[in-house]
């Protein structure tokens, strides 16, 4: 069994008399500790396939299991008590709290768990110099740069210690150097801890950190359907 | 739910002027709800006859003022002798001001038998002594209320309606009238107002009954006692008689209910206006908290939570301040002579608090559960 199972997911959107059906039919296996690309044109529905993984979005039909678990059925509260544990996200625009500094955005998903001041202390502190920001701590997210604003997003992703950790552009508002910097830092999660990512990237270059890459068109993948860590690798890498 | 607690603090801290401005608009409201709210139990406290009330006020019929309600002096043994009544107290008003202002001062006279026998002992001497009333035929006896009012000491002479007093003594009493009016020798009030100034002719009597059951029963007898008369009577208990005279500020007060709840309105208004435009601004920020793992009720919590804190805050800086200025100075207002105080108790503080507290409850409750039911990717599309 793979860690992430898709079977038959769709996804549509209705608008009136429109139906937009931005992920078709998709079945698609990844085994754990895969890191994965996805490509395609815009519009192809690769943010789509994203948030269903994370269980921020549902699909219309298909069957959907990470680890064993089946997601689907799952109610929205159930799902994000599973997230909290089980996913991390890292968004193309960082998306951290502005009112809160590096130290507070990375502590936030541990305020879910059961832990000592001391033990969240701990592990945001780890996590932070993981990341390359230990002397960032009482920054705010307007005071850091594009690229240290990505990797606390990247540090709070990762301090529950998740198995699965999706990013959407991860690189896409950045420069060059610091979308290197951050791809650097995302392999070696990938090599280093093990995760399973699932990356979205428009830029190739980007792609060959991964070790395979797949490709959306118009809600359907246009690559073999099974990818693993150990199967022969299609794109990329 | 503890351990969320920094999250909503640190906002406020955070964005102290956001907070600054709804803390202060709730406060001003919440001030003018709380001050409308005294007034309103002041006129409650002064006018609504309630179970065990005794006393009488026997006016001239038809007539509203102390300056035309004339009665002979003679009438208080044909109204003692009345089955019920306990004590007859003749009365002599004399007001700085007969219309509706703040800080009237209000004389009664009365005959030092009486005095001794029926006024003395409702109040508690605080300072001089009633032997000190006894030996001046200008002194009187200066109700707490007064007194602090007007900055009013024992051995002062003091000056209103065009006589002077000398301040024998002062006196705390929980009649709210009493506390309000400073007691002279009748015969005093009676030469010294010239006004109609003949010895015998009194404004008012004041009647106690025996039993507060028969008030009424008593006061149709006192009338009835009188209707042949020259001077005919008309008699009421005591709160009644300050309704009837005190009715433009009756009124008044009562239409300033309106404002009192417009007030609450803007509480309301206020705090919802903060949560709702702060939603707007968080829509994304609540979205990324779910993805992190934040149930929606933990979500919805902390924006209740936030609404809450701005009432607290705001409420509880309304309604001390408004506990602050009444209690520190009791206002009176008065007309003909009678006053309704306006003043404040624990339990106003109290009410003002938990107004200010449901409400912005209620104004958060709305936005927040929008936000929990509301479309999670989506909020990332926009
Ligand atoms: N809530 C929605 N309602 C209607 N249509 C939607 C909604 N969300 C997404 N879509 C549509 O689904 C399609 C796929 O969108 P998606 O965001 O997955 O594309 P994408 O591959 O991530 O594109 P990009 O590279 O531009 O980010 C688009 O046509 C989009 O308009
Ligand atoms: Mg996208």
């Amino acid at each position: 069994m793979s860690f992430v199972e898709c079977r038959a997911l769709e996804r549509t959107y209705t608008r009136g008399d429109n139906t937009i059906t931005p992920l078709r039919a998709l079945d698609l296996e990844i085994e754990q500790g895969t890191f994965l690309a996805l490509m395609g044109p815009s519009g192809s529905g690769k943010t789509t396939l994203l948030n269903l993984l994370a269980g921020i979005d549902r699909p219309s039909s298909g069957e959907l299991r990470i680890d064993g678990q089946e997601i689907t059925t799952l109610s929205r509260a159930a799902l994000a008590r599973w997230r909290s544990v089980a996913v991390g996200y890292v968004f193309q625009l960082y998306h951290l709290v502005p009112v809160l500094t590096a130290y507070e955005n990375v502590e936030l998903p541990l305020l879910l768990h059961d832990l000592s001041r001391k033990e969240r202390h701990r592990r945001t502190a780890l996590t932070l110099e993981l990341v390359g920001l230990a002397d960032r701590h009482d920054h705010y997210p307007r005071q850091l740069s594009g690229g240290q604003e990505q990797r606390v997003a990247i540090a709070r992703a990762l301090v529950t210690d998740p198995q699965l950790i999706l990013a959407d552009e991860p690189t896409g508002d950045l420069d060059a150097e610091a979308a290197k910097g951050i791809m650097t830092l995302l392999a070696a999660l990938h090599r280093d801890l093990g995760k399973t990512l699932v990356m979205v990237t428009h830029d190739p270059k980007t792609a060959t950190f991964a070790d395979l890459t797949l490709h959306l068109e118009k809600g359907r993948l246009v690559s073999p359907a099974t990818v693993g860590a150990d199967a022969p690798a299609e794109g990329g890498a | 739910m503890i351990r969320f607690a920094p999250l909503v603090t640190k906002r406020l801290v955070r964005q102290p002027l956001r907070t600054l401005l709804t803390v202060v608009g709730v406060a001003v409201a919440m001030f003018l709800y709380c001050v409308v709210e005294a007034t309103q139990a002041g006129v409650t406290r002064a006018t609504a006859v309630v179970a065990g009330d005794s006393v009488l006020v026997v006016y001239r019929e038809n007539r509203y003022c102390p300056f035309t309600s004339r009665l002979p002096q003679h009438y208080q043994p044909r109204i003692a002798q009345i089955p019920g009544v306990a004590h007859v107290v003749p009365m002599k008003i004399l007001v700085s001001n007969c219309r509706a202002s703040l800080d009237v001062v209000t004389f009664r006279g009365v005959p030092e038998q009486d005095f001794l026998e029926t006024t003395l002992p409702d109040f508690e001497i605080v300072a001089g002594s009633a032997e000190a009333w006894s030996h001046r035929s200008d002194a009187a006896l200066v109700g707490d209320a007064l007194a602090s009012r007007r900055g009013i000491k024992v051995g002062d002479r003091f000056s209103a309606a065009g006589i002077t007093v000398y301040v024998a003594a002062i006196g705390r009493t929980d009649e709210l009238q009493s506390r309000n009016a400073a007691y002279t020798h009748l015969a005093f009030l009676q030469e010294a107002a010239q006004r109609g100034g003949t010895g015998g002719v009194v404004t008012q009597f004041n009647v106690t009954v025996s039993d507060p059951e028969r008030l009424d029963a008593i006061a149709q007898a006192i009338d009835a006692e009188f209707a042949a008369d020259s001077e005919p009577t008309f008699t009421q208990p005591e709160k009644a008689f300050v309704g009837r005279a005190a009715t433009d500020v009756v009124e008044i007060v009562g239409f300033a209910r309106w404002l009192g709840w417009g007030a609450l309105a803007a509480v309301f208004a206020l705090v919802a206006n903060a949560i709702v435009l702060a939603i707007n601004e968080r829509v994304r920020e609540y979205a990324i908290l779910e993805t992190l793992g934040f149930t929606g009720a933990t979500i919805a919590g902390l924006i209740v939570a936030e609404g809450a804190l701005l009432g607290l805050l705001g409420g509880g800086a309304g309604a001390v301040g408004a506990f602050a200025l009444l209690s520190l100075q009791t206002y009176s207002v008065s007309m003909e002579g009678v006053h309704v105080e306006v003043s404040a108790g624990p339990s106003l503080l109290l009410s003002g608090l938990v107004a200010s507290i449901v409400l912005s409850v209620l104004a958060g409750a709305v936005p927040a559960l929008r936000v929990a039911r509301g479309d999670l990717a989506g909020a990332f599309r926009t």
